[in-house]
């Protein structure tokens, strides 16, 4: 259990330097995607159920959701 | 080299002071067994006083239901900005959907959808779950529908006016349960703890299963409306 | 010890984004991460290793984890979301009448 809660918190890490770093625009969503689904999973091994519950609906559904419809208004011409 | 020395700057600045709250979180004490106050007394007389199995349910509802109220508004006024700024002219827009294979699956599951969407709202004092969660489910069907059927298909379906509709359905069921909390108990939002059979049934825990009907709805009305409201402007180049 | 580091380093990591990039959808994701390092730390804070807090049959009461910081994270969550849509409107509209999503080309709107 030690070892899963150290693994996931690292790869938390990484997925939130590269969410930075890129350019384009469209990479650095499908990261804070990963980065909410990862986010579920700690607060699962924290014995938070509610929590999960609404971070795992909201933040990996709806918030990608408006970011990525926002994205395809701003490139002109494709959508 | 103007861009490199600013970047070095900040960096160095970032670290300093990420360093003070560092050592400034490593003065605080050991979270030992839950200390004596607030916490001791919500879960020794939670399940007496309210009469709800799940304890987070029973703070967010019946201890500190001002505060839910409060975060209803912050989404209603959310709902009212984004859609006095992005709409003016409501047109009906492009049915082109996804293909045929996304379409015939999609029409098998959402009534699934549907039903856990309902069973999360209306289980929110016996299992993990609630209003908000279950509310924000139902606005996932919305978005399922103007994706991968068209807008036009969601327009026909549930129009606008429709999802204005529920979200004051929504906020008058809440107000409303609180002001019969005045005239029977003496307090706004009270417990009207006389509806109620015995804790673990579906039907106990007073008032709380109707003020999660209400927010349920007004969540996930007002998610629908931003989402409808954000892609309306993409298809009108196309048609 | 490493929930405080982590919480810090995040923390950090989502102002930088916030001050130094210059693309403004940039700015919302920076945004949203350091929200999410607030509310990891919160519920990291109050766990002390004992059960989810719902009532079962024959569960003892004694036995729960704090239930107070999570129905605080709960609200923050929703409410991020909505400042998230609510700032991305803005950025729609703007890109609208100025053709650009670059914080540096903004300046001097009434030429």
């Amino acid at each position: 259990m030690i070892v899963l809660e150290y693994l996931l918190l690292f790869f938390l890490v990484m997925s939130a330097i590269m969410a930075v770093i890129f350019d384009e625009e469209l990479i650095s969503i499908i990261f804070l995607s990963i980065f909410s689904i990862i986010l579920t999973a700690i607060y699962l091994i924290y014995r938070a159920a509610d929590v999960a519950l609404a971070e795992a609906v909201i933040g990996a559904g709806l918030n990608t959701a408006i970011f990525m419809s926002a994205i395809s208004q701003i490139r002109k011409g494709k959508s | 080299m103007k861009q490199k020395l600013q970047h070095i700057i900040v960096i160095i600045i970032l670290t300093i002071s990420g360093a003070a709250v560092f050592f400034n979180l490593k003065v605080m004490t050991i979270y030992k067994d839950i200390p004596g106050g607030i916490s001791r007394y919500i879960i020794s007389f939670g399940l007496q006083d309210t009469g709800s199995l799940n304890l987070v349910t029973a703070i967010l509802y019946d201890y500190r239901a001002f505060d839910s109220m409060g975060e209803s508004t912050v989404i209603f006024g959310a709902v009212s900005g984004i859609v006095l700024i992005l709409s003016r002219k409501m047109l009906p827009v492009s049915s082109k959907g996804l293909s045929f294979i996304v379409k015939r699956t999609l029409g098998i599951m959402t009534p699934f959808i549907a039903l856990f969407s309902i069973y999360v709202i209306t289980h929110g004092h016996l299992t993990p779950g609630g209003g908000f969660q279950g509310g924000v489910i139902l606005a996932a069907i919305s978005i399922i529908f103007s994706i991968v059927y068209g807008s036009a298909f969601d327009y026909k379906r549930y129009s606008p006016q429709m999802k204005t509709v529920m979200e004051t359905t929504g906020a008058l069921m809440f107000i409303s349960i609180g002001v019969l909390g005045v005239f029977f108990e003496g307090f706004f939002l009270d417990n009207l703890n006389f509806l109620g059979g015995k804790p673990g049934t579906l039907l106990s825990a007073g008032s709380i299963p109707i003020i999660n009907l209400g927010i349920g709805l007004k969540v996930g009305a007002g998610l629908a409306i931003i989402f409808y409201s954000m892609i309306q402007k993409t298809f009108r180049e196309e048609l | 010890m490493l929930n405080n580091f982590i919480f810090v380093f995040l923390f950090m990591l989502g102002l930088y984004a916030v001050i130094m990039k210059t693309n403004l959808i940039k700015m919302v994701i920076g945004l949203n991460i350091m929200e999410a390092a607030v509310f990891l730390w919160v519920i990291a804070f109050a766990d002390v290793g004992k059960d989810v807090p719902i009532y079962h049959l024959g569960r003892v009461g004694e036995n729960f984890n704090d239930p107070v910081p999570q129905a605080l994270t709960l609200t923050g969550i929703v409410i991020g979301a909505s400042t998230s849509a609510l700032l991305l409107t803005l950025i729609i509209e703007l890109n609208k009448f100025t053709d650009t999503i670059d914080r540096n080309k903004l300046k001097g709107l009434n030429d």
